[in-house]
């Protein structure tokens, strides 16, 4: 008949349900990063599956994967894709995911004490967020140098039916990249400012959470897009 | 007490009410009902259409019956006891789940067997009807005849139609109610819906309506179908092979003797009878307010072909016969002369509205795509007046026109 | 009940002090505030969409009249629906989770009170962006659905079509924004023992409505997307004309968001009636885990049978015998809904208060609706049904028979818990016939017209075609509308001011809200209550007897419990104000966008970095 005891981690930041009781235990931000996450999902669902209706149905090129003639000047267009420049961003995006957990583990073990070398370097919050931010802006810079070599090669985003729907679904996509590198800059403002510690934690998850859905939609997209013919 | 009396009352006026809407729906007075059907697809649908309304009826008054049963019977009366705090039967969820279960699976099979006969392929040997939907009027072709038409159709009794459905614009719905379901009209693919009139329709007139929303004068884009026997669609076919006669040109008479008479259009084929269309299929739509028409004109046919080979309407309209008129955004006109409406079925194809139609179109059905002609008239479109510069016709020349186009019989 | 000489203002004897003003309601974060907002906000759109209404059956209620040209026609039938689903019947809903969900579920407050704020906010900026157009004749015309390739710009040039595509977007941020809070408020704040399967039905209909609201609106959302970018940067989505785009692909994407809003639409207001006719009839719903389980498979199932409102669009026969079925089988869950609530009020004590008369009206009204809407399920009787009036009729029968009669319900039962007294139970009784009259005769005649031929989204008909006499009925039905809603204006805000004063209990129901005073104090329980049973407050044995007792004295503030309350805050005002600038610049000039986007950032980062509430320890 008494309420169970509720564990709730201690984080002082803008935190309401921090001190107060919760059915699950869990901060509610937690909870609710799941939910967007969910919704997030469907989002992108609808971006991928249009692009995959659309697929093969562009009346003028250029093409993802084919080559065109255009039947007007007898321009030939290469298939557009990079495959090997954009797996090298790839890398570079799961590489950052990488870095953010290693962020995380930073922040949730801050107050360990650190003896050696190896462990100062993996403890410093800073760094990995700096790395995530860093990895995250590069394959933000290989995008756009995607974009600006695909509309000089003559793909703009209403060009046909693939640029309307691959600009759109990856231009989603980099401004959650872009909405993910402001995060972790404001995160290290507050790192640079007053210190993220372990009862920052939940701040540090939720960012992480969102960071590797984030990756996990490009490597869907990277495999429908680009590698799947 | 009162409440109950009341609650009866009110449930038996209730019942009197649709009742009387009920009984006032059966009498003949509904040409474009979907309740009797007038061909195999209406039929099909039809035993789908009965079936559910009588399963619909029964659990209507079962249901119905025990709510007000439960809610008249269960009142609180004074000194009420506590009434017994159930938590619910699983023995009840089970039946009630079930029964509709049941009920639903008389609704599943013949629908999935409706599905999949009306939408098999046309019977071979059908007539095929190209429907192309435009933003407001509907062009009709029978390609293994040559025709061209807008707006109305000819079909033989007892033949299978098979009618091959696109949009040039935007998605509309092509619907004869009486005749069977709707199918919509699509860009970029085509669709199909075939029914066979029954033998017992010919010499009937059926409405047709555009379906699905479409812009503006969505409500003003209508049809007419006429079932006719296959003797009369043969001549009726014929007629609308040919080109207009008005539309040849006058040969002179190759032996020196007299010019063919003054051009003249002369019904070529079989066309259903005005004086026999009834009252529905007449439109009945009013003249807007302020469109007038100089009284007393005559219209000069010949006159009247010179100025239409002349003006913006080549521009939009074929009439063949006629080698300057070959525009393709509008009705074809070959034999518009011939044709029970006009604008679609939103007037009567008479002189008085063809001259008014051609003097200021936008006005008379809203925001269509045929220009205000008249001249000094206000086009609500362009929201401008139409000039001479702009190509306005005078009253008279409109007069010729409509003369030369009731001519193309 | 009680009628202790409380000095009760006219409502809220909290609201009084630094708590009242205009301010304090811009800058409120109070759930029960922010449902009071949503409450007026939604009731001002309805009785809008109700004079759009109007204005339409005027014109349909003779053939080839016109007292409204083709043109604005179309602009109202458009509006109207907007509006209704929109602007009045979501956020007349929202009203409800906001006000009810922490008081069902004893909890304090949502999780997140300024992302609530921010809500209802978007709310209010994007239904005054999208209704204003209409009084300068430049409203969206393109159908609540708003069809492409119609609403591209080669066929809708105007700028009508641009405010609905945004202002649709506008509003799905604040839906989205308001799931997002209530799921993890229901989720996470139930008091200590209330398990999910002892929640009060209206909060589990909420929660579910929830989670079709976060998985269906970012599917609208992209639908809109693609129709913004096709209009505004020339994107070829929904290009049919010269790039080859799909025709359907529009109406999928927007069904498969559109039938589960049409559940989205219905639920809360069956779980309102799950609350009222058990209170009515003195029993428990009967069959509530059957409830429950029902209610998610319905939300479930409504996932998958979108494209039958697409059975004339060609899609072949086996997507139409899947969505045929599909749509057949969720017949069966929405069926035992009503039965059970039958079998609820059997053996009962039932008491015919305006808020139960409402309640029998919509089990009534929504069996009409159900079993039209089984006809539309077989495809092919459903080509001549689809697109007419029969549609029509069907759809109002649920909508309004269903959710309008709900909240109405809803509205009389819980007036006098969020206002602390009660509506008049006479003139309640005349608005309940008035409507159940004026519903009936303006949509029953509507089945009739529609099997008669009738189609949909006319703006006239021509004379002689057999259905003269079923519009005429329906516009005289109509007519009556206006009078019923009138009568209930009146009682509204006489029963604020003087309306007998209703206590914490006034009709003995059985869940947490009503252990508290009307209207709750800010904080508004002053003790977490244990719950160990579905009716907390019936369920004899097992009351929490204390807590009960504890919650419902009168007159403390949150001060003397030592309940710490957040920050009123204007910032969720001012990021939902950058939001609606930043989408004018769209339509006007880009520094908006720029200014818009600047504000919306900056107040963002001020209430993200802001605390909630006063630290304490």
């Amino acid at each position: 008949m008494t309420a169970p005891a509720a564990r709730i981690p201690a984080v002082h930041t803008s935190a309401p349900a921090a001190h107060h009781y919760t059915t699950l235990g869990l901060d509610s931000r937690k909870v609710a990063i799941w939910a967007f996450i969910g919704s997030e999902c469907m989002l992108f669902v609808s971006l991928i599956s249009t692009y995959l209706i659309y697929k093969g149905r562009s009346v003028v090129g250029p093409f993802p994967h084919e080559t065109w003639t255009d039947p007007a000047t007898g321009r030939v267009l290469k298939p557009i894709l990079n495959i090997p420049v954009t797996s090298a961003s790839t890398f570079v995006l799961l590489m950052s995911s990488l870095f953010m957990v290693l962020a995380l583990a930073a922040v949730q073990n801050k107050e360990k004490p650190k003896r050696t070398r190896g462990e100062r370097i993996l403890g410093n919050s800073k760094l990995w967020l700096w790395m995530t931010a860093i990895a995250g802006t590069t394959f933000l810079g290989f995008q756009a140098f995607e974009f600006t070599s695909f509309v000089h090669e003559g793909l703009t985003i209403r060009t046909n039916l693939f640029g309307s729907s691959f600009f759109t679904l990856t231009g989603f996509h980099g401004a959650h990249v872009t909405a993910g590198v402001l995060w972790l800059v404001t995160l290290l403002a507050i790192d640079y400012r007053r210190g993220l510690g372990s009862r920052d934690s939940l701040l540090v998850d939720i960012a992480a959470l969102y960071w590797h859905f984030v990756d996990v939609i490009w490597i869907v997209i990277f495999t429908l897009v680009y590698l799947i013919k | 007490m009162k409440g109950t009396d009341r609650l009866r009352r009110l449930a038996s006026y209730a019942f009197l009410a649709a009742f009387a809407i009920a009984a006032a729906s059966c009498n003949e007075a509904h040409p474009n009902t979907t309740l009797v059907p007038h061909s195999d697809y209406g039929r099909e649908i039809d035993f789908l259409w009965d079936r559910l309304l009588l399963l619909g009826t029964i659990v209507f008054v079962l249901v119905e019956a025990a709510l007000i049963f439960i809610v008249i019977k269960y009142r609180r009366r004074d000194n009420h006891p506590t009434p017994p705090q159930t938590h619910g039967s699983t023995k009840l969820e089970i039946t009630w789940t079930l029964i509709p279960a049941v009920i639903l699976v008389f609704i599943a099979v013949p629908t999935v067997r409706t599905i999949f006969i009306t939408q098999a392929q046309a019977a071979p040997g059908s007539l095929n009807i190209e429907v192309t939907g435009h933003q407001w009027w509907w062009e009709f072709r029978y390609p293994e005849y040559g025709v061209t038409t807008a707006n109305e159709i000819y079909l033989p009794v007892g033949r299978t139609v098979n009618f091959r459905l696109r949009s040039a614009d935007v998605i509309h719905s092509f619907w004869t109610p009486q005749l069977g379901g709707k199918r919509d009209v699509v860009t970029n693919r085509t669709n199909y819906l075939w029914y066979t009139p029954d033998s017992s329709t010919a010499s009937s007139v059926w409405n047709g309506f555009c379906a699905e929303y479409c812009g503006a004068s969505h409500a003003n884009m209508r049809f007419r179908v006429f079932t006719v026997t296959p003797a009369q669609f043969a001549s009726w076919v014929a007629g609308q092979k040919t080109p207009a006669r008005f539309g040849a040109v006058a040969t002179p008479a190759p032996t020196g003797g007299q010019n063919p008479p003054a051009l003249e259009g002369s019904a070529s084929g079989y066309i259903f009878p005005r004086e026999k269309i009834p009252d529905y299929a007449v439109p009945h739509a009013p003249i807007p307010p302020g469109l007038k028409f100089t009284p007393g004109l005559t219209g000069n046919a010949a006159r009247g072909k010179q100025v239409f080979s002349g003006a913006a309407c080549i521009g939009c309209h074929s009439i063949a016969g006629n080698p300057v008129a070959m525009g393709v955004t509008g009705p074809n006109l070959t034999h518009v002369g011939s044709r029970s409406t006009i604008a679609a079925g939103r007037f009567p194809n008479a002189a008085a509205y063809l001259a008014l139609w051609i003097k200021n179109a936008r006005k008379m059905k809203p925001d269509v795509l045929m220009p205000t002609l008249g001249l000094d008239e206000y086009d609500p479109v362009l929201k401008a007046k139409v000039t001479a510069a702009t190509g306005g016709l005078t009253d008279q020349q409109i007069a010729d026109i409509v003369a030369y186009l009731t001519a193309l019989k | 009940m009680a009628t202790t000489a409380i000095s009760t203002p006219a409502y809220g004897g909290e609201y009084s002090g630094e708590h009242s003003g205009l301010w304090s309601w811009l800058s409120t974060v109070d759930h029960k505030r922010i449902g009071i907002l949503y409450l007026y906000t939604a009731l001002f759109f309805f009785m809008f969409g109700g004079v759009e209404a109007l204005i339409l059956r005027a014109q349909l209620g003779a053939p080839n009249q016109h007292l409204v040209s083709a043109e604005f026609y179309n602009q109202l039938f458009t509006m109207h629906g907007t509006t209704m689903i929109f602007l009045a019947i979501m956020p007349l809903s929202s009203a409800f989770f906001n006000f009810l969900i922490p008081l069902q579920i004893g909890a304090r407050d949502v999780a997140f009170p300024r992302l609530n704020a921010f809500s209802y906010w978007v709310y209010l900026f994007g239904g005054i962006f999208i209704t204003v157009p209409i009084l300068f004749a430049v409203a969206p015309n393109g159908g609540w659905f708003g069809y492409a390739p119609l609403t591209t710009k080669a066929y809708s040039p105007g700028i009508n079509i641009d405010f609905w595509v945004i202002g649709l977007q506008v509003l799905g941020v604040s839906s989205l924004a308001a799931a997002f809070n209530f799921l993890t408020t229901i989720i996470n704040l139930r008091a200590p023992g209330m398990t999910l399967m002892r929640m009060p039905m209206f909060t589990w209909m909420a929660f579910v409505v929830q989670f079709l609201l976060i998985l269906a609106f970012p599917v609208i959302t992209i639908a809109l997307v693609f129709l913004l970018f096709d209009r505004f940067f020339g994107t070829n989505f929904y290009n049919t004309v010269s790039a080859g785009a799909d025709p359907l692909l529009w109406q999928h994407l927007f069904w498969i968001f559109g039938h589960p809003e049409v559940y989205i639409l219905v639920l809360p207001a069956f779980g309102l009636v799950s609350e009222v006719l058990p209170t009515y009839s003195k029993k428990p719903l009967f069959g509530y885990p059957v409830m429950v389980y029902s209610g998610i498979l319905i939300a479930a199932l409504g996932f998958g049978v979108w494209a039958h409102h697409m059975f004339a669009v060609g899609m072949g026969p086996i997507a139409d015998t899947f969505f045929g079925l599909t749509t057949m089988l969720i017949a069966i869950p929405t069926g035992v809904k009503i039965f059970n609530w039958i079998a609820t009020m059997a053996q009962g004590a039932i008491r015919y208060t305006t808020s139960m008369l409402f309640g029998i009206g919509l089990v009534a009204l929504f069996t009409i609706g159900g079993i039209s809407g089984i006809m539309h399920a077989s495809p092919p009787a459903d080509l001549q049904q689809t697109d007419t009036y029969f549609i029509v009729a069907h759809f109002h029968y649920v909508l309004f028979g269903g959710s309008i009669m709900g909240i109405f319900a809803g509205i009389y039962h819980y007036f006098p818990k969020i206002m602390g007294r009660l509506l008049d139970e006479k003139l309640g009784k005349i608005h309940f016939w008035l409507t159940f009259i004026a519903m009936n005769l303006t949509f029953f005649p509507m089945h009739f017209s529609g099997m008669l031929g009738m189609p949909r989204r006319i703006y006239t008909y021509d004379a002689g075609q057999g259905w003269d006499l079923y519009n005429a009925m329906s516009t005289v039905g109509a007519m009556i509308f206006p009078f019923a809603m009138l009568i209930f204006i009146y009682n509204f805000f006489k029963s604020r001011k003087s309306g007998e004063v209703a206590g914490s209990n006034p009709w003995g129901a059985g869940t947490l809200e009503w252990s508290i005073p009307s209207p709750p104090p800010e904080y508004n329980f002053a003790k977490i209550p244990t719950v160990t049973s579905r009716y907390p407050l019936w369920e004899g044995k097992e009351v929490d007897h204390e807590s009960a007792r504890i919650n419902s004295q009168e007159g403390k503030t949150a001060a003397e419990l030592g309940i710490v309350m957040p920050y009123n805050t204007i910032k969720p005002l001012l990021v939902a104000l950058g939001l609606i600038v930043m989408f004018c610049g769209l339509m006007t000039t880009p520094i908006l966008i720029a200014v818009g986007a600047a504000l919306m950032v900056f107040s963002l980062y001020s209430w993200l970095l802001s605390p909630l509430e006063p630290e304490h320890h």
